[in-house]
Protein backbone atom coordinates (compact mmCIF):
# COMPACT_ATOMS: atom_id res chain seq x y z
CA UNK A 1 0.00 0.00 0.00
CA UNK A 2 1.19 3.29 -0.70
CA UNK A 3 1.71 6.22 1.54
CA UNK A 4 -2.06 8.83 1.48
CA UNK A 5 -2.81 11.26 3.03
CA UNK A 6 -4.80 10.67 6.87
CA UNK A 7 -8.31 10.23 5.59
CA UNK A 8 -10.99 12.27 7.07
CA UNK A 9 -14.62 13.27 6.92
CA UNK A 10 -15.56 17.37 7.49
CA UNK A 11 -18.80 18.72 7.80
CA UNK A 12 -19.62 22.06 5.94
CA UNK A 13 -22.58 22.71 7.99
CA UNK A 14 -20.53 22.45 11.72
CA UNK A 15 -16.77 22.75 10.30
CA UNK A 16 -16.25 19.43 12.04
CA UNK A 17 -13.56 16.95 11.22
CA UNK A 18 -13.44 13.49 11.81
CA UNK A 19 -10.67 11.19 11.06
CA UNK A 20 -11.63 7.98 8.63
CA UNK A 21 -9.88 5.26 11.25
CA UNK A 22 -8.93 2.23 8.86
CA UNK A 23 -11.52 -0.17 10.60
CA UNK A 24 -13.83 2.12 9.72
CA UNK A 25 -15.95 0.48 6.88
CA UNK A 26 -17.82 3.26 5.50
CA UNK A 27 -18.32 7.09 5.73
CA UNK A 28 -21.56 6.20 7.10
CA UNK A 29 -19.84 4.20 10.35
CA UNK A 30 -17.44 6.22 10.85
CA UNK A 31 -19.73 9.46 11.31
CA UNK A 32 -22.00 7.14 13.49
CA UNK A 33 -19.08 6.28 15.94
CA UNK A 34 -19.51 10.29 16.59
CA UNK A 35 -23.03 9.99 16.89
CA UNK A 36 -23.29 12.50 13.98
CA UNK A 37 -27.23 12.06 12.77
CA UNK A 38 -27.13 10.59 9.20
CA UNK A 39 -30.14 9.26 7.46
CA UNK A 40 -29.64 6.31 6.19
CA UNK A 41 -31.73 2.89 5.28
CA UNK A 42 -30.55 0.02 2.82
CA UNK A 43 -27.03 0.57 4.04
CA UNK A 44 -26.14 -1.36 0.61
CA UNK A 45 -26.32 1.22 -1.54
CA UNK A 46 -29.39 1.04 -3.76
CA UNK A 47 -31.73 3.13 -1.40
CA UNK A 48 -29.88 6.41 -1.76
CA UNK A 49 -30.89 7.99 1.61
CA UNK A 50 -27.62 8.54 3.11
CA UNK A 51 -27.18 10.78 -0.44
CA UNK A 52 -24.86 13.68 0.50
CA UNK A 53 -23.01 16.72 -1.02
CA UNK A 54 -19.59 16.16 -1.75
CA UNK A 55 -18.24 19.77 -1.31
CA UNK A 56 -13.85 18.77 -1.66
CA UNK A 57 -12.03 15.77 -2.01
CA UNK A 58 -13.00 12.33 -3.41
CA UNK A 59 -14.07 9.11 -2.32
CA UNK A 60 -14.27 5.40 -3.47
CA UNK A 61 -16.66 2.99 -3.56
CA UNK A 62 -16.55 -0.07 -2.00
CA UNK A 63 -19.33 -1.38 -4.57
CA UNK A 64 -20.76 0.71 -6.86
CA UNK A 65 -24.18 2.23 -5.99
CA UNK A 66 -27.23 1.28 -7.33
CA UNK A 67 -29.19 4.48 -6.01
CA UNK A 68 -28.79 7.05 -8.71
CA UNK A 69 -25.90 9.62 -7.78
CA UNK A 70 -25.25 12.92 -9.53
CA UNK A 71 -22.21 14.33 -9.84
CA UNK A 72 -20.84 16.03 -7.11
CA UNK A 73 -22.78 13.69 -4.69
CA UNK A 74 -21.67 10.40 -2.81
CA UNK A 75 -23.66 7.50 -0.90
CA UNK A 76 -22.41 7.63 2.38
CA UNK A 77 -23.06 3.77 3.02
CA UNK A 78 -21.29 2.70 0.70
CA UNK A 79 -17.72 5.14 0.10
CA UNK A 80 -14.76 5.67 2.21
CA UNK A 81 -13.00 8.80 1.47
CA UNK A 82 -9.55 9.18 -0.75
CA UNK A 83 -7.95 11.26 1.64
CA UNK A 84 -9.16 14.42 3.15
CA UNK A 85 -13.12 15.26 1.98
CA UNK A 86 -15.21 17.95 2.51
CA UNK A 87 -19.14 16.97 2.53
CA UNK A 88 -22.77 18.42 3.51
CA UNK A 89 -25.20 16.07 4.94
CA UNK B 1 -48.87 1.87 -37.50
CA UNK B 2 -49.39 -1.00 -35.36
CA UNK B 3 -47.75 -2.65 -32.12
CA UNK B 4 -45.57 -5.67 -33.26
CA UNK B 5 -44.33 -8.26 -30.57
CA UNK B 6 -41.31 -8.86 -32.47
CA UNK B 7 -40.35 -6.34 -34.65
CA UNK B 8 -38.43 -7.71 -38.32
CA UNK B 9 -36.83 -4.82 -38.42
CA UNK B 10 -33.20 -4.78 -37.91
CA UNK B 11 -32.55 -2.13 -35.37
CA UNK B 12 -29.45 -0.65 -32.91
CA UNK B 13 -30.86 -0.90 -28.94
CA UNK B 14 -27.88 0.95 -28.31
CA UNK B 15 -29.37 4.01 -30.35
CA UNK B 16 -32.78 3.39 -29.12
CA UNK B 17 -34.13 5.87 -26.23
CA UNK B 18 -35.89 4.34 -23.16
CA UNK B 19 -39.21 4.75 -23.96
CA UNK B 20 -41.06 5.32 -28.24
CA UNK B 21 -38.05 3.99 -30.01
CA UNK B 22 -38.70 -0.02 -32.23
CA UNK B 23 -39.91 -1.93 -29.47
CA UNK B 24 -37.81 -4.49 -28.01
CA UNK B 25 -37.29 -7.55 -30.93
CA UNK B 26 -34.71 -9.58 -29.48
CA UNK B 27 -34.07 -10.08 -26.02
CA UNK B 28 -30.02 -9.54 -25.48
CA UNK B 29 -27.93 -8.25 -23.31
CA UNK B 30 -24.40 -8.63 -24.50
CA UNK B 31 -24.73 -5.12 -24.82
CA UNK B 32 -26.61 -2.87 -22.81
CA UNK B 33 -27.29 0.98 -22.95
CA UNK B 34 -27.96 1.29 -19.00
CA UNK B 35 -26.25 -1.22 -17.40
CA UNK B 36 -27.79 -0.03 -14.08
CA UNK B 37 -31.15 -2.05 -15.14
CA UNK B 38 -29.38 -5.13 -15.53
CA UNK B 39 -27.70 -4.48 -11.86
CA UNK B 40 -31.47 -4.25 -10.71
CA UNK B 41 -32.56 -6.93 -11.99
CA UNK B 42 -29.74 -9.22 -10.58
CA UNK B 43 -30.28 -7.43 -7.04
CA UNK B 44 -33.98 -7.98 -7.54
CA UNK B 45 -33.50 -11.77 -8.26
CA UNK B 46 -30.98 -12.01 -5.39
CA UNK B 47 -33.63 -11.11 -2.94
CA UNK B 48 -36.48 -13.61 -4.12
CA UNK B 49 -38.47 -14.69 -1.26
CA UNK B 50 -41.70 -16.49 -0.23
CA UNK B 51 -44.43 -15.13 2.39
CA UNK B 52 -44.78 -18.69 3.18
CA UNK B 53 -41.28 -18.69 4.76
CA UNK B 54 -42.55 -16.18 7.14
CA UNK B 55 -44.16 -17.99 10.41
CA UNK B 56 -47.13 -15.39 11.18
CA UNK B 57 -48.95 -18.05 13.66
CA UNK B 58 -48.17 -15.92 16.40
CA UNK B 59 -49.97 -12.50 15.01
CA UNK B 60 -53.11 -13.98 14.87
CA UNK B 61 -53.32 -14.04 19.21
CA UNK B 62 -51.60 -11.16 19.26
CA UNK B 63 -54.82 -9.27 16.72
CA UNK B 64 -56.91 -11.29 18.86
CA UNK B 65 -55.69 -9.57 21.39
CA UNK B 66 -55.60 -5.82 20.32
CA UNK B 67 -57.93 -2.83 21.30
CA UNK B 68 -60.54 -1.73 18.76
CA UNK B 69 -59.00 1.14 17.22
CA UNK B 70 -55.58 -0.85 16.81
CA UNK B 71 -57.39 -3.75 14.31
CA UNK B 72 -59.03 -0.90 12.84
CA UNK B 73 -55.12 0.73 12.61
CA UNK B 74 -53.83 -2.39 11.32
CA UNK B 75 -56.51 -3.89 9.18
CA UNK B 76 -56.98 -0.53 7.35
CA UNK B 77 -53.28 -0.38 6.68
CA UNK B 78 -52.78 -3.93 5.44
CA UNK B 79 -55.91 -2.90 3.24
CA UNK B 80 -53.81 -0.32 1.35
CA UNK B 81 -50.71 -2.07 0.69
CA UNK B 82 -52.89 -4.60 -0.75
CA UNK B 83 -54.54 -2.21 -2.77
CA UNK B 84 -51.07 -0.31 -3.94
CA UNK B 85 -49.67 -3.74 -4.60
CA UNK B 86 -53.13 -4.78 -6.58
CA UNK B 87 -51.87 -2.15 -9.14
CA UNK B 88 -48.69 -2.03 -8.69
CA UNK B 89 -48.28 -5.80 -9.70
CA UNK B 90 -50.14 -5.27 -13.18
CA UNK B 91 -49.38 -1.71 -14.02
CA UNK B 92 -45.77 -1.40 -14.50
CA UNK B 93 -46.46 -3.96 -17.36
CA UNK B 94 -49.40 -2.86 -19.07
CA UNK B 95 -48.42 0.81 -18.80
CA UNK B 96 -44.94 0.28 -20.24
CA UNK B 97 -44.12 -2.79 -22.30
CA UNK B 98 -46.15 -1.32 -24.81
CA UNK B 99 -43.79 1.47 -25.49
CA UNK B 100 -40.09 -0.21 -24.07
CA UNK B 101 -38.03 0.42 -26.43
CA UNK B 102 -34.13 -1.01 -24.71
CA UNK B 103 -34.41 -4.75 -23.72
CA UNK B 104 -32.34 -4.55 -20.17
CA UNK B 105 -34.99 -1.53 -18.73
CA UNK B 106 -37.56 -3.86 -20.49
CA UNK B 107 -37.07 -7.16 -18.50
CA UNK B 108 -36.50 -5.22 -15.20
CA UNK B 109 -40.23 -4.12 -15.25
CA UNK B 110 -40.79 -7.48 -15.46
CA UNK B 111 -38.57 -8.22 -12.75
CA UNK B 112 -39.95 -5.35 -10.98
CA UNK B 113 -44.03 -6.03 -11.37
CA UNK B 114 -43.77 -9.79 -10.54
CA UNK B 115 -42.25 -9.03 -7.12
CA UNK B 116 -45.08 -6.88 -6.38
CA UNK B 117 -47.11 -9.91 -7.15
CA UNK B 118 -44.96 -12.18 -4.03
CA UNK B 119 -46.12 -8.65 -2.44
CA UNK B 120 -49.79 -9.26 -3.49
CA UNK B 121 -49.36 -12.94 -2.18
CA UNK B 122 -48.23 -12.27 1.31
CA UNK B 123 -51.39 -10.31 2.06
CA UNK B 124 -52.78 -12.73 1.61
CA UNK B 125 -50.96 -15.07 3.43
CA UNK B 126 -51.38 -12.54 6.36
CA UNK B 127 -54.83 -12.07 5.97
CA UNK B 128 -55.63 -15.19 5.99
CA UNK B 129 -54.16 -15.80 9.34
CA UNK B 130 -55.56 -12.99 11.17
CA UNK B 131 -59.19 -13.34 10.20
CA UNK B 132 -61.41 -16.72 9.29
CA UNK B 133 -63.78 -14.47 6.59
CA UNK B 134 -60.70 -12.54 4.62
CA UNK B 135 -63.42 -12.18 1.70
CA UNK B 136 -64.90 -9.34 4.17
CA UNK B 137 -61.19 -7.50 4.13
CA UNK B 138 -60.94 -7.98 0.43
CA UNK B 139 -64.32 -6.47 -0.44
CA UNK B 140 -63.63 -3.82 1.65
CA UNK B 141 -60.94 -2.50 -0.56
CA UNK B 142 -62.94 -1.95 -3.23
CA UNK B 143 -66.01 -0.85 -1.53
CA UNK B 144 -64.57 1.55 1.00
CA UNK B 145 -64.56 4.93 0.41
CA UNK B 146 -61.23 5.71 1.93
CA UNK B 147 -59.70 3.48 -0.05
CA UNK B 148 -61.14 4.00 -3.02
CA UNK B 149 -59.94 7.60 -2.96
CA UNK B 150 -56.55 6.28 -2.92
CA UNK B 151 -56.87 4.04 -5.84
CA UNK B 152 -57.85 7.02 -7.87
CA UNK B 153 -55.04 8.63 -6.66
CA UNK B 154 -52.60 6.09 -7.79
CA UNK B 155 -54.36 5.27 -11.12
CA UNK B 156 -55.02 7.80 -12.81
CA UNK B 157 -51.92 8.45 -14.35
CA UNK B 158 -52.01 4.66 -15.52
CA UNK B 159 -54.69 4.73 -16.69
CA UNK B 160 -54.47 8.11 -18.67
CA UNK B 161 -51.20 6.27 -19.82
CA UNK B 162 -52.63 3.31 -20.62
CA UNK B 163 -55.80 4.48 -23.09
CA UNK B 164 -53.58 6.94 -24.48
CA UNK B 165 -50.68 4.35 -26.00
CA UNK B 166 -53.19 1.74 -27.06
CA UNK B 167 -54.71 4.64 -28.89
CA UNK B 168 -51.20 5.41 -30.53
CA UNK B 169 -50.36 1.82 -30.74
CA UNK B 170 -53.53 1.02 -33.11
CA UNK B 171 -53.75 4.50 -35.15
CA UNK B 172 -50.55 6.31 -35.00
CA UNK B 173 -50.21 10.04 -34.12
CA UNK B 174 -52.74 12.18 -35.70
CA UNK B 175 -56.55 13.23 -35.77
CA UNK B 176 -58.82 9.92 -35.64
CA UNK B 177 -62.73 9.53 -35.41
CA UNK B 178 -63.41 6.98 -32.88
CA UNK B 179 -66.81 5.79 -33.05
CA UNK B 180 -68.21 9.40 -33.67
CA UNK B 181 -65.85 11.46 -31.36
CA UNK B 182 -62.61 13.32 -32.98
CA UNK B 183 -59.21 11.92 -31.11
CA UNK B 184 -55.80 13.94 -31.16
CA UNK B 185 -52.94 11.55 -30.72
CA UNK B 186 -49.53 13.42 -30.35
CA UNK B 187 -46.40 11.65 -29.18
CA UNK B 188 -44.76 14.69 -27.43
CA UNK B 189 -48.29 14.73 -25.39
CA UNK B 190 -47.77 10.69 -24.93
CA UNK B 191 -44.32 11.29 -23.37
CA UNK B 192 -45.74 14.40 -20.94
CA UNK B 193 -48.47 11.33 -20.16
CA UNK B 194 -45.51 8.90 -19.52
CA UNK B 195 -43.42 11.39 -17.61
CA UNK B 196 -46.34 12.01 -15.29
CA UNK B 197 -46.87 8.76 -15.08
CA UNK B 198 -43.73 7.75 -13.74
CA UNK B 199 -43.82 10.60 -11.37
CA UNK B 200 -46.88 9.40 -9.91
CA UNK B 201 -45.02 5.80 -9.89
CA UNK B 202 -42.31 7.31 -7.94
CA UNK B 203 -44.48 8.75 -5.14
CA UNK B 204 -46.76 5.58 -4.72
CA UNK B 205 -43.42 3.70 -3.92
CA UNK B 206 -41.23 6.09 -2.38
CA UNK B 207 -44.38 7.73 -0.18
CA UNK B 208 -47.28 6.32 0.20
CA UNK B 209 -45.58 2.70 0.64
CA UNK B 210 -43.60 3.78 3.07
CA UNK B 211 -46.52 5.62 5.20
CA UNK B 212 -47.53 2.20 5.15
CA UNK B 213 -44.37 0.29 6.19
CA UNK B 214 -43.84 2.93 9.11
CA UNK B 215 -47.22 1.68 10.79
CA UNK B 216 -46.71 -2.12 10.26
CA UNK B 217 -43.16 -1.69 11.95
CA UNK B 218 -44.59 0.69 14.81
CA UNK B 219 -46.83 -2.37 16.24
CA UNK B 220 -43.69 -4.77 16.05
CA UNK B 221 -41.76 -2.05 17.73
CA UNK B 222 -44.02 -3.48 20.62
CA UNK B 223 -43.54 -6.88 20.05
CA UNK B 224 -46.38 -7.10 18.26
CA UNK B 225 -47.72 -8.67 14.89
CA UNK B 226 -44.08 -9.41 14.60
CA UNK B 227 -44.77 -12.02 11.59
CA UNK B 228 -46.40 -9.38 9.50
CA UNK B 229 -43.30 -6.74 10.63
CA UNK B 230 -40.96 -9.38 8.82
CA UNK B 231 -42.85 -9.78 5.91
CA UNK B 232 -43.47 -5.98 5.74
CA UNK B 233 -39.11 -5.60 5.64
CA UNK B 234 -38.98 -8.00 2.90
CA UNK B 235 -41.47 -6.00 1.16
CA UNK B 236 -39.83 -3.00 1.68
CA UNK B 237 -36.19 -3.59 1.01
CA UNK B 238 -37.70 -4.89 -2.27
CA UNK B 239 -39.47 -1.33 -2.72
CA UNK B 240 -36.62 0.73 -2.17
CA UNK B 241 -34.84 -1.36 -4.95
CA UNK B 242 -38.34 -0.26 -7.32
CA UNK B 243 -37.96 3.27 -6.42
CA UNK B 244 -34.26 3.21 -7.41
CA UNK B 245 -35.78 2.23 -10.30
CA UNK B 246 -37.81 4.95 -11.07
CA UNK B 247 -35.43 7.36 -9.77
CA UNK B 248 -33.06 6.41 -12.57
CA UNK B 249 -35.63 6.27 -15.36
CA UNK B 250 -36.82 9.90 -14.14
CA UNK B 251 -33.18 11.33 -13.82
CA UNK B 252 -32.15 9.61 -17.08
CA UNK B 253 -35.42 11.35 -19.10
CA UNK B 254 -34.81 14.98 -17.36
CA UNK B 255 -31.29 14.85 -18.81
CA UNK B 256 -32.26 14.15 -22.00
CA UNK B 257 -29.71 12.59 -23.45
CA UNK B 258 -31.38 9.74 -24.42
CA UNK B 259 -34.40 11.20 -25.03
CA UNK B 260 -33.80 14.93 -26.28
CA UNK B 261 -37.53 16.12 -26.25
CA UNK B 262 -38.06 13.96 -22.30
CA UNK B 263 -35.72 16.97 -21.27
CA UNK B 264 -38.00 19.18 -22.94
CA UNK B 265 -41.18 17.05 -21.36
CA UNK B 266 -39.71 16.85 -17.88
CA UNK B 267 -38.57 21.12 -17.94
CA UNK B 268 -42.46 21.43 -18.53
CA UNK B 269 -43.83 19.08 -16.30
CA UNK B 270 -41.96 20.71 -13.39
CA UNK B 271 -44.68 22.34 -11.52
CA UNK B 272 -47.34 19.79 -12.26
CA UNK B 273 -44.67 17.28 -10.85
CA UNK B 274 -44.10 19.52 -7.88
CA UNK B 275 -48.29 20.15 -7.02
CA UNK B 276 -47.94 16.25 -7.35
CA UNK B 277 -45.87 15.22 -4.73
CA UNK B 278 -47.59 18.16 -2.31
CA UNK B 279 -51.35 16.67 -3.26
CA UNK B 280 -49.64 13.35 -2.24
CA UNK B 281 -48.16 14.42 1.21
CA UNK B 282 -51.50 15.92 2.06
CA UNK B 283 -53.64 12.52 0.74
CA UNK B 284 -51.34 10.79 3.45
CA UNK B 285 -52.06 13.12 6.09
CA UNK B 286 -55.62 12.61 5.63
CA UNK B 287 -55.30 8.94 5.55
CA UNK B 288 -53.08 9.37 8.95
CA UNK B 289 -55.86 11.05 10.30
CA UNK B 290 -58.42 8.13 9.28
CA UNK B 291 -56.06 5.59 10.30
CA UNK B 292 -56.19 7.32 14.10
CA UNK B 293 -59.55 8.32 13.87
CA UNK B 294 -60.73 6.20 16.91
CA UNK B 295 -57.43 6.15 18.79
CA UNK B 296 -53.70 6.58 18.63
CA UNK B 297 -51.31 3.62 19.50
CA UNK B 298 -48.02 3.72 21.44
CA UNK B 299 -45.05 5.46 19.62
CA UNK B 300 -47.57 6.37 16.82
CA UNK B 301 -50.13 8.93 16.47
CA UNK B 302 -51.59 11.29 13.40
CA UNK B 303 -49.35 14.00 14.34
CA UNK B 304 -46.06 11.78 13.85
CA UNK B 305 -47.36 10.19 10.86
CA UNK B 306 -48.05 13.55 9.25
CA UNK B 307 -44.63 14.64 10.30
CA UNK B 308 -43.01 11.34 8.81
CA UNK B 309 -44.75 12.35 5.82
CA UNK B 310 -43.22 15.47 5.22
CA UNK B 311 -39.94 14.10 5.79
CA UNK B 312 -40.19 11.59 3.50
CA UNK B 313 -41.89 13.76 0.59
CA UNK B 314 -38.56 16.41 0.90
CA UNK B 315 -36.32 13.32 0.64
CA UNK B 316 -38.06 11.95 -2.89
CA UNK B 317 -37.83 15.15 -4.23
CA UNK B 318 -34.73 15.77 -3.46
CA UNK B 319 -33.38 12.72 -4.94
CA UNK B 320 -35.07 13.13 -8.58
CA UNK B 321 -34.26 16.93 -8.71
CA UNK B 322 -37.27 18.27 -7.15
CA UNK B 323 -37.10 21.64 -4.70
CA UNK B 324 -38.36 20.36 -1.11
CA UNK B 325 -41.37 21.84 -0.25
CA UNK B 326 -41.75 20.79 3.44
CA UNK B 327 -39.96 23.21 6.33
CA UNK B 328 -39.47 19.64 8.59
CA UNK B 329 -36.14 17.73 7.21
CA UNK B 330 -35.68 15.11 10.42
CA UNK B 331 -37.17 11.55 10.37
CA UNK B 332 -39.58 11.53 13.68
CA UNK B 333 -38.91 7.54 13.88
CA UNK B 334 -35.87 7.46 13.57
CA UNK B 335 -36.19 3.71 14.94
CA UNK B 336 -38.17 2.94 11.75
CA UNK B 337 -34.04 2.61 9.55
CA UNK B 338 -33.44 -0.20 12.12
CA UNK B 339 -36.53 -2.30 9.86
CA UNK B 340 -35.05 -1.07 6.52
CA UNK B 341 -31.45 -1.86 6.76
CA UNK B 342 -31.19 -4.44 4.46
CA UNK B 343 -28.46 -6.22 6.42
CA UNK B 344 -30.62 -7.26 9.37
CA UNK B 345 -33.44 -9.02 7.08
CA UNK B 346 -32.08 -12.22 8.64
CA UNK B 347 -30.28 -14.89 6.36
CA UNK B 348 -28.11 -17.93 6.55
CA UNK B 349 -24.48 -16.94 4.31
CA UNK B 350 -25.42 -19.97 2.43
CA UNK B 351 -28.87 -19.01 1.77
CA UNK B 352 -29.52 -17.46 -1.61
CA UNK B 353 -30.64 -14.26 -0.54
CA UNK B 354 -27.74 -12.53 0.18
CA UNK B 355 -26.48 -11.32 -2.86
CA UNK B 356 -23.24 -10.42 -2.17
CA UNK B 357 -22.83 -13.89 -1.70
CA UNK B 358 -24.36 -14.59 -5.45
CA UNK B 359 -22.11 -12.03 -7.30
CA UNK B 360 -18.47 -14.00 -8.31
CA UNK B 361 -16.25 -13.17 -5.19
CA UNK B 362 -13.27 -13.86 -7.68
CA UNK B 363 -11.49 -10.79 -9.42
CA UNK B 364 -11.60 -12.43 -12.88
CA UNK B 365 -9.67 -10.08 -14.84
CA UNK B 366 -6.05 -10.24 -15.77
CA UNK B 367 -3.98 -8.20 -17.72
CA UNK B 368 -0.02 -8.27 -18.77
CA UNK B 369 0.96 -6.38 -15.45
CA UNK B 370 -0.29 -9.21 -13.26
CA UNK B 371 2.52 -11.47 -14.29
CA UNK B 372 5.00 -8.63 -13.75
CA UNK B 373 6.96 -10.25 -11.25
CA UNK B 374 6.31 -13.96 -12.71
CA UNK B 375 9.90 -16.07 -13.32
CA UNK B 376 9.71 -19.57 -15.36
Amino acid sequence: MSEKMPASITLAATGQCIEFKAGDQCALQCLETKKIPVSYQCREGYCGACRATLIAGNVHYNEEPLAFVREGEILLCCCKPNGAITINI
Amino acid sequence: MSYTTFSRKHNNQMQEPMFFGQTVNVSRYDQQKYPIFEKLIEKQLSFFWRPEEVDVSKDRLDFQALPEHEKHIFLSNLKYQTLLDSVQGRSPNVALLPIVSIPELETWIETWAFSETIHSRSYTHIIRNVTQSPELIFDDIVSNDKISERADAVTTYYDDLINSVSLYNLYGEGKHEINGNTVVVNLFELKKKLYLAMMSVNILEAIRFYVSFACSFAFAEREVMEGNAKIIKLIARDEALHLSGTQHILNIMQEGKDDPEMAIVAAQCQDEAIAMFVEAAEQEKEWAEYLFKDGSMIGLNKHILCQYVEYITNARMTAIGLPAQFENNSNPIPWINSWLVSDNVQVAPQEAEISSYLVGQIDSQVDASDFGDFDL
